[in-house]
């Protein structure tokens, strides 16, 4: 029999972590109002997921679902379309800079990098929503930068957290524990 | 291909998309600048009273304006901005704005407006105010009930026009 590329333990396992991304969306509050600033939260989330289902499509896997789940919960601005490809977004960027480098989360600055290009992946979908629907241009001129710039290092936050997260797991075996229940 | 110059790739596409990025956003300047009369800057609110242009709200007047906030009973997230009171108020002084006078706010590319009345907006418990979104254009918010969903709220607005009874 062909072996299914996600076992159903694992696409359990994304579910629940595409689950968590939208309870710390709704349910984490902090004081900064930046743009991006829940950032912290979900790309920490997305980065300890990757690591507990170290395969390829698992960031993606898990941004499509709680993708799916904020659309239906009504979450975001602008939009059902626009909520579901944002949250989409933000697991294929960081599956795509997980592919370039290669996996390797236990790295800080891989980390970083990868809650950078996940975070970036949600900033990009809404603004080309914008460009393509005629959206008016910036009412501050540097806004744009601005929260280009909020996007990153909130990414970054989020993918110093999800390290600092994953070294904690490991600390307390949880990987080894996962490896022998494979 | 050995990790760093992975990273130093990644750091290298992070750039380009910064680029790509700020460079769509200043022929989009540019574009506006040519297309907008010489009295409304690119990104700039135009005002109308009964159908003619009367003034511009201008990122430049917003030191002028006091802040304003509230959090959302829906999403619990701080909405911050400006007042569209005061942005009237400084725009076109109290003696053009009755109760009965109708406010309309719109946004010509998501097809949405919302009509109140002075009344309602001079109210500043009701906090019809704008929003600065993520992307840098403005949103009409408010605490009004029947207002006062994200759902309702005006997005990327574009157009401010006055009625007089």
């Amino acid at each position: 029999m062909k072996q299914r590329y996600f076992s159903t333990f694992q696409l359990i396992l994304l579910a629940l972590f595409s689950a968590l991304v939208i309870v710390a969306k709704i349910a984490l509050r902090t004081p900064l109002q930046l743009s991006g600033h829940s950032g912290i939260f979900w790309m920490a989330i997305i980065i300890v997921g990757a690591r507990v289902v170290p395969k390829l499509g698992a960031s993606s896997i898990i941004g499509v679902t709680s993708g799916i789940l904020a659309s239906f919960l009504g979450l975001g601005d602008f939009g059902a379309l626009n909520t579901f490809l944002s949250y989409a977004m933000v697991g294929v960027g960081s599956d795509l800079m997980l592919w370039l480098l290669r996996s390797d989360t236990e790295n800080l600055v891989v980390a970083i990098i990868v809650g950078i290009f996940g975070h970036l992946g949600k900033f990009l979908t809404k603004w080309l929503f914008g460009v393509i629907t005629g959206a008016p241009i910036g009412f501050v001129a540097l806004g744009l930068l601005q929260a280009f710039l909020s996007y990153v290092i909130f990414g970054a936050l989020g993918g110093l957290l999800g390290w600092l997260t994953l070294k904690a797991l490991k600390r307390a075996g949880f990987f080894a524990y996962m490896a022998e229940k494979r | 291909m050995d990790q760093k110059k992975r990273i130093l790739i990644a750091g290298i596409i992070l750039v380009v998309i910064l680029g790509i990025v700020l460079g769509v956003d200043f022929l989009q300047r540019q574009q506006a600048t040519k297309e907008a009369p010489a009295d409304m800057p690119p990104g700039s609110i135009p005002i109308f009273v009964d159908g003619g242009f009367v003034a511009s709200f201008v990122p430049d007047d917003l030191s002028q304006l006091p802040a304003a906030s509230f959090v959302d009973a829906e999403e619990g997230k701080t909405q911050d901005g400006w007042l569209l009171r005061d942005v009237l108020l400084l725009y076109l002084g109290e003696d053009n704005l009755q109760d009965e006078t109708q406010v309309t706010v719109s946004s010509s590319s998501r097809e949405k407006s919302r009509s109140l009345s002075w009344a309602e907006i001079d109210q500043q418990e009701n906090m019809v105010m704008f929003d600065l979104s993520g992307r840098g254009t403005l949103k009409l918010v408010s605490t009004l009930p029947g207002f006062d969903i994200r759902d309702s709220w005006i997005q990327d607005v574009d157009k401010i026009e006055i009625t007089s009874p």
